[in-house]
């Protein structure tokens, strides 16, 4: 079993968005959303001794998604290559998900109405190309690969070389996003950026579990009504099927 | 189109005829395919800015959908920056100028009706040749930029007039070329050959790599970076560079000069330089250790404001690290008016390090073979060119010109009046400074006609405005790039047909001359043609380079690639020039001396401006998805004068020059990262074109502020921080 993975080393960052773009042009993700964002952190002592770092944030794919148990219509699931995706057929948009991820990396996308986020360019994966970020990335900072194989240079970087997860003692969640920095830059990226407690963690999730069965049901029956509706059509035939 | 080549195989999946829900059923394509759609994979040359990254178009029904890096292509190896990625958004941007426009107002009222392009061409050509038989070819100037404008400028020649310009020269690279010229016998072309990756140090003076962003250079960069290379970052303001360095220098503005001789002075003094490659290729050592005794890091330090121990120390850091040290030479670099000088300090500080054709510093190009045309011989203008090169400004380089020169020439009429400018892919009140001077000298003009794909502020006082198709939409001729490790040969060509009615810029050139009976230069019916002549003592025919978008050569990037005979330099001597005996005889420093900048008034700071990495220039602003990360500008103003100012972070303030001239209103960013005698803006931003919907007016534009310019007088360049800006009352 894969356990992908990715590595950003931001001493060759500069944080160019190219694979934000590169991502949006991927996915046709809306202007003003995007499932990958770069930034710099805002600048640490005074002039003229002063350090940022620029970082680049997406989903994590975490170990332990805090973003799965919340979603009422099991849209929301771990797949087996311990990827984090979303069924859209499935999900409603309700957006407790996007509440309760840690890195902000869900949002809700204005064209399909559904959750939007990284998935690591599953697709991609599948035909044996690497996500369209790496793919793009100017400063080749991206790597991407699986952590179960030990040869990778993921597991390299991860195992070998000590790329650090962001996460802290109140939220470790076992991100799968890993960085590679100067220590002062990366204790500046995690003090500006901290990972958020996921909001729906606790209370919220004791009644999303209440509500998840009644949830699942009002799929279940939009989807037999829109299953009579696509045989119903197909009987009447193709002339009268209009998009 | 029989050249396109189909990839992968013909396979459809079958479609599950309905999904099941919280089964994970991702959609697998195979290559080529999009579901059930052929996808077709053009390689061909992005022009979202000037490098010419390769890039693969997918294309889907005719629609180009995707551009993508193309992973053949030796300069950028499959990565594409922002704007790259962002390519489509130019080819789909609804603002895009679409029919030819013959002007029905006032100049300047902006107000047109859509003709035909016979009725355009043949309005063109007839004033063209009223033109030629009134006032003589010499009359029409034309203002270039970017490989696609070549077929005009052969067609300007043919017409007859030398008067041809690009901003390249003196609002940007012209007085770097000069400079190294001046020193090693050749410039440095684009991309500028900085051998970043294999640097033990690098040195950038102003350069903010990263927020300027150059795919390749970037890679280069931060692959350096990676293996361990040192960084010096001198700049005013704390640069995503500078935020990577090693040492932050912030300096003093217009006091590199003096920053350059002190280091030359420690190398010098403390027996720091590469004295076996000085011995070898270069002359005037005596001399330029004569000159620069003086100039110890603390007369430096007076000077620039950085402490004589960080002078030292960096010095010696170079002394380390040489010759692997990438002092870069800088893009944008017509700042202050002693460009040329500057460049050649700079130039100076890389030979001493023996850095010149050196592994880890500048590397060498390569020349690879090219065929040409047979042409007619063009026509001997009557007189010389209007805009001084060679002239008032000794050592511009002739063949890209000097924009402001014709810009002067027009207003005053002297050498001789100017009568109709021809402007192909520039903006010119964004990209020159002084743009009431330009307003002013359109003004007196009987013909102004602009070739572009968007409709930029300067249509408003066109004549006439031809859409040209974008570059994804058309055939410019072969990009040939010797200053590459693996020069190499590159081709634009159309992923989909022109949209609306524009038309690739050959096409509109041939047309032309058809209409002015200059056909015989255009010897070739289709780009296909040109391009096969063209490659030919290359041994590649057209169709490869068309399938694969470039092929690479062997280069010989070092000295010591080459046989010792060969390791000569084109100046008069022989050997790099120190000490410039052609800069003595013109009455000029023979060696780089410092100018104190002009000072602000009191209560003005110096406008600095730089790059962002997701815009080009003036170029990119309406594009949807680059808009959406950066859709104004900041004006970046130390924490103290913010305090000074009364103003607070996110305020919007209008800014005002010592003229007088106020900027559009521009949001605040309070920051330490910049000294406080300087305001900092992005450029490209604050633009006027009403046409533009989503750019016009976002942000504050550097260049309508500068109304000042300090002009270098060996080559013409327009030195543009020499203007000082306050918060305005609103």
């Amino acid at each position: 079993m894969a356990r992908y993975a990715m590595v950003t080393d931001l001493r060759k960052c500069v944080a160019c968005q190219a694979c934000t773009v590169a991502c949006s042009a991927e996915w046709a993700v809306p202007a003003g959303h995007a499932r990958t964002h770069v930034r710099t952190t805002p600048l640490a002592g005074s002039f003229p001794n002063l350090t940022s770092s620029p970082v680049v944030g997406q989903c994590n794919q975490c170990d332990h998604p805090p973003c799965v148990e919340p979603c009422p219509s099991g849209a929301t699931y771990q797949d087996a290559g311990g990827i984090v995706r979303v069924d859209t057929d499935v999900c409603i948009g309700c957006g407790f998900c996007v509440d309760a991820c840690p890195y902000e990396a869900r949002f809700i996308n204005p064209r399909t109405k559904k959750v939007d986020k990284c998935d690591f360019c599953r697709p991609r994966i599948e035909r044996g190309e690497v996500p369209a970020c790496v793919a793009t990335c100017t400063a080749h900072a991206k790597y991407f690969g699986d952590l179960e194989d030990r040869n990778s240079e993921v597991s390299r970087l991860v195992f070998r070389d000590g790329a650090r997860r962001m996460e802290t003692r109140t939220v470790a969640v076992g991100p799968n996003v890993f960085y590679l920095g100067r220590p002062e830059h990366l204790d500046l990226v995690l003090s500006s950026y901290p990972p958020r407690p996921p909001r729906l963690l606790t209370a919220g999730a004791a009644w999303t579990r209440l509500l998840k069965p009644l949830v699942l049901a009002m799929v279940g029956m939009t989807f037999a009504g829109q299953a009579v509706a696509f045989f119903t059509q197909l009987h009447k035939g193709e002339g009268d099927f209009e998009e | 189109m029989t050249r396109r080549r189909f990839l992968g195989t013909a396979a459809t999946l079958g479609a599950g005829a309905v999904a099941v829900p919280a089964v994970a059923s991702p959609t697998v394509h195979p290559p080529g395919w999009s579901g059930t759609a052929r996808v077709e994979k053009i390689a061909t040359t992005c022009e979202m800015c000037f490098w010419r990254c390769g890039v693969l178009a997918s294309v889907e029904g005719g629609k180009v959908v995707r551009v993508e890096g193309n992973p053949d292509h030796p300069q950028n190896q499959g990565r594409l920056c922002a704007r790259g990625n962002a390519g489509t958004g130019l080819l789909h941007d609804p603002d895009r100028l679409k029919t030819p426009l013959l002007r029905v107002g006032e100049r300047g009222e902006g107000r047109f009706k859509p003709v035909s392009w016979d009725e355009a061409l043949d309005f063109l050509a007839g004033r063209l040749v009223k033109l030629r038989d009134e006032h003589g070819p010499e009359s029409v100037a034309f203002f270039p930029h970017g490989n696609g404008a070549r077929f005009f400028a052969t067609l300007m020649r043919a017409y007859g007039t030398p008067n041809s310009a690009e901003p390249s020269f003196a609002q940007c690279r012209g007085p770097r070329e000069v400079g190294y010229s001046l020193t090693f016998g050749q410039g440095l072309g684009s991309p500028e050959p900085v051998d970043l990756e294999e640097a033990r140090l690098v040195v950038l003076i102003g350069s903010h790599l990263g927020e300027n962003v150059f795919t390749s250079q970037i890679t280069a960069f931060a692959t350096g970076l990676a293996r361990g290379a040192k960084l010096i970052a001198v700049d005013p303001r704390f640069s995503l560079a500078a935020s990577k360095a090693d040492w932050w220098l912030p300096i003093r503005p217009g006091t590199d000069i003096a920053l350059l001789l002190a280091w030359m002075n420690v190398l010098i003094a403390e027996d720091l330089c590469d004295k076996e490659y000085l011995k070898t290729y270069a002359s005037g050592f005596d001399r330029l250790a004569n000159h620069v005794r003086e100039f110890t890091p603390e007369w430096a330090e007076a000077i620039t404001e950085i402490p004589a121990a960080k002078i030292r120390e960096t010095a010696r850091a170079m002394g380390k690290a040489k010759p692997a040290v990438a002092v870069h030479p800088g893009r944008h670099v017509t700042w202050y008016g002693d460009d040329t000088q500057r460049a050649r300090a700079m130039a100076i500080l890389t030979a001493l390090l023996g850095s010149w054709g050196r592994k880890g510093g500048i590397f060498l190009p390569t020349p690879i073979p090219r065929g040409s045309f047979d042409l007619p011989d063009f026509p001997e203008p009557k007189r010389g060119r209007a805009d001084g090169a060679g002239k008032r400004f000794p050592l511009a380089i002739e063949e890209l010109g000097v924009t402001n020169g014709l810009i002067d020439a027009t207003l005053s009429g002297d050498p001789y009046p100017i009568k109709a400018w021809i402007v192909y892919g520039q903006n010119m009140l964004e990209s020159i400074p002084q743009p009431a001077r330009t307003v002013e000298a359109i003004g007196k003009l009987d013909l102004m006609v602009v070739v572009d794909v968007l409709p930029v502020e300067q249509i408003k006082y066109a004549d006439l405005v031809l859409p040209e198709a974008t570059y994804l939409e058309r055939y410019d001729p072969p990009t040939i790039v010797e200053s590459a490790k693996r020069p190499f040969i590159a081709v634009r060509s159309p992923a989909c047909e022109p949209l609306y009615e524009s038309k690739p810029g050959w096409w509109i050139a041939k047309e032309l001359a058809k209409r002015l009976k200059l056909e015989a230069f255009f010897p070739w019916d289709t780009p296909e043609q040109h391009l096969e002549k063209i490659l030919k003592p290359t041994g590649f025919g057209a169709r490869e380079l068309l399938n694969r978008g470039a092929v690479a050569f062997p280069g010989k990037p070092y000295l010591e690639d080459r046989a010792p005979v060969d390791r000569t330099f084109d100046t008069a001597s022989g050997k790099i020039e120190l000490y410039s005996e052609a800069l003595a005889k013109i009455g000029a420093d023979p060696l780089p001396r410092y100018t104190p900048p002009v000072e602000p008034p009191k209560g003005f700071f110096r406008l600095i401006y730089g790059r962002a990495p997701v815009h080009s220039f003036a170029r990119s602003q309406n594009n949807e998805a680059l808009d959406a990360l950066m859709s104004e500008n900041e004006v970046w103003l130390a924490t103290s004068v913010a305090r000074d100012w009364g103003v607070t972070e996110g305020q919007r303030i209008v800014l005002e020059n010592v003229e007088g001239v106020k900027s559009s209103p521009v949001r605040v960013k309070v920051t330490e990262g910049i000294r406080s005698d300087c305001a900092y803006l992005v450029h490209g931003f604050g633009q006027q074109s009403r046409a533009l919907r989503r750019a016009f007016g976002r942000g504050a534009s550097d260049n309508s502020l500068m109304s000042r310019v300090s002009v270098d007088p060996l080559t013409g360049g327009t030195g543009m921080r020499v203007n000082f800006v306050r918060a305005a009352r609103a």
